[in-house]
């Protein structure tokens, strides 16, 4: 399970615990997310996304 | 001395960027606003070069045409984005409620944390020139903040003067980072200690510096690990933005 950022606007995906709330769940790995999704954010394509791994997470 | 890479003006990526057709929400103006962008790291449609260097991501060197161009209002999260203006004024907006004109020596530190959206603009009558860095937050979804600051060259002439990081006078970040500025009125050699766990990204804005026997000229930037001490053979008139960042 990894932890992501993208460049874009900054939308970060933990695929521990995926996006339930946009119908991915928890669990999926992102290369697993189908190209079409595009960022609930800033609606950038799946295509578009510059996703950084980030090796760190301090939850809030 | 471990030189990561060196990285020459012309080999950095370059995109224009026009406010109309597909970036014409993106990008703000009159249907002549033009943007230009060099990118020391890979960025958007440039993926051919250097990913990043410790929590840098992003490098832009912009110059945005007069009369309302710019990034329209636009999201982020965590990024934590600094703008060092050049030359020309900057006009920045944010979630915040801020509204704030930046000029020439001017800096700002505007950290996304949780979530924040920013509009970057030049309703000047002249070319803005002006720096963009983009780096990893030291701690996620934060609350976003904004900073300025100013750097004066004048009174702090030949020696590196430290705009962002924990030392007095800089603005802090939440990150470990250093952002430090060193301007010659003569020829000089000072020396930036960093801590030797860290990274230092060197970038000569104007003139030529030379470090580790590499000579910098304008736009030239190189990367260097594992120095405590690194000597900066800079020449009159020089400019040169040194970032520390953590590996």
């Amino acid at each position: 399970m990894k932890k992501y950022l993208c460049l874009g606007c900054g939308f970060s995906y933990d695929e521990e615990r995926g996006l339930p709330d946009h119908g991915i769940a928890a669990g999926t790995a992102w290369a697993d997310i189908p190209d079409d999704w595009v960022c609930p954010d800033c609606g950038t394509p799946k295509s578009g996304f510059e996703m950084v791994e980030i090796p760190y997470w301090s939850r809030p | 001395m471990s030189v990561s890479f060196v990285l020459r003006a012309g080999e950095r990526g370059f995109s224009r960027l026009v406010s109309s057709g597909p970036n014409a929400s993106y990008i703000s103006g009159h249907p002549d606003g033009l943007i230009t962008r060099h990118s020391s790291f890979n960025f958007h449609e440039y993926q051919s070069g250097i990913a990043g260097f410790g929590c840098i991501r992003v490098f832009g060197d912009e110059v945005f045409s007069p009369g309302g161009t710019g990034y329209n209002m636009h999201p982020h999260h965590n990024f934590i984005i600094s703008a060092f203006v050049l030359g020309g004024a900057l006009t920045h907006v944010n979630t915040i409620g801020k509204v704030d004109e930046l000029r020439a020596g001017d800096f700002y530190v505007f950290s996304a944390g949780a979530g924040g959206k920013h509009a970057e603009l030049n309703i000047g009558q002249e070319d803005l020139r002006v720096l963009y860095l983009w780096t990893l937050p030291g701690q996620l979804m934060a609350p976003p903040s904004y900073l300025r600051g100013r750097f004066d060259a004048k009174a702090n002439a030949n020696r590196p003067v430290c705009l962002i990081g924990n030392e007095s006078g800089a603005l802090p970040i939440g990150q470990a980072l250093k952002v430090s500025r060193l301007v010659t009125a003569r020829n000089s050699t000072p020396v930036y200690r960093p801590s030797p766990a860290r990274g230092v990204y060197v970038f000569v804005i104007e003139g030529e510096a030379k470090i580790a026997d590499i000579v910098l000229g304008a736009r030239d930037s190189m990367a260097l690990t594992g120095e405590d001490r690194i000597e900066i053979a800079a020449r009159s008139g020089s400019d040169v933005l040194l970032v520390e960042t953590a590996l």
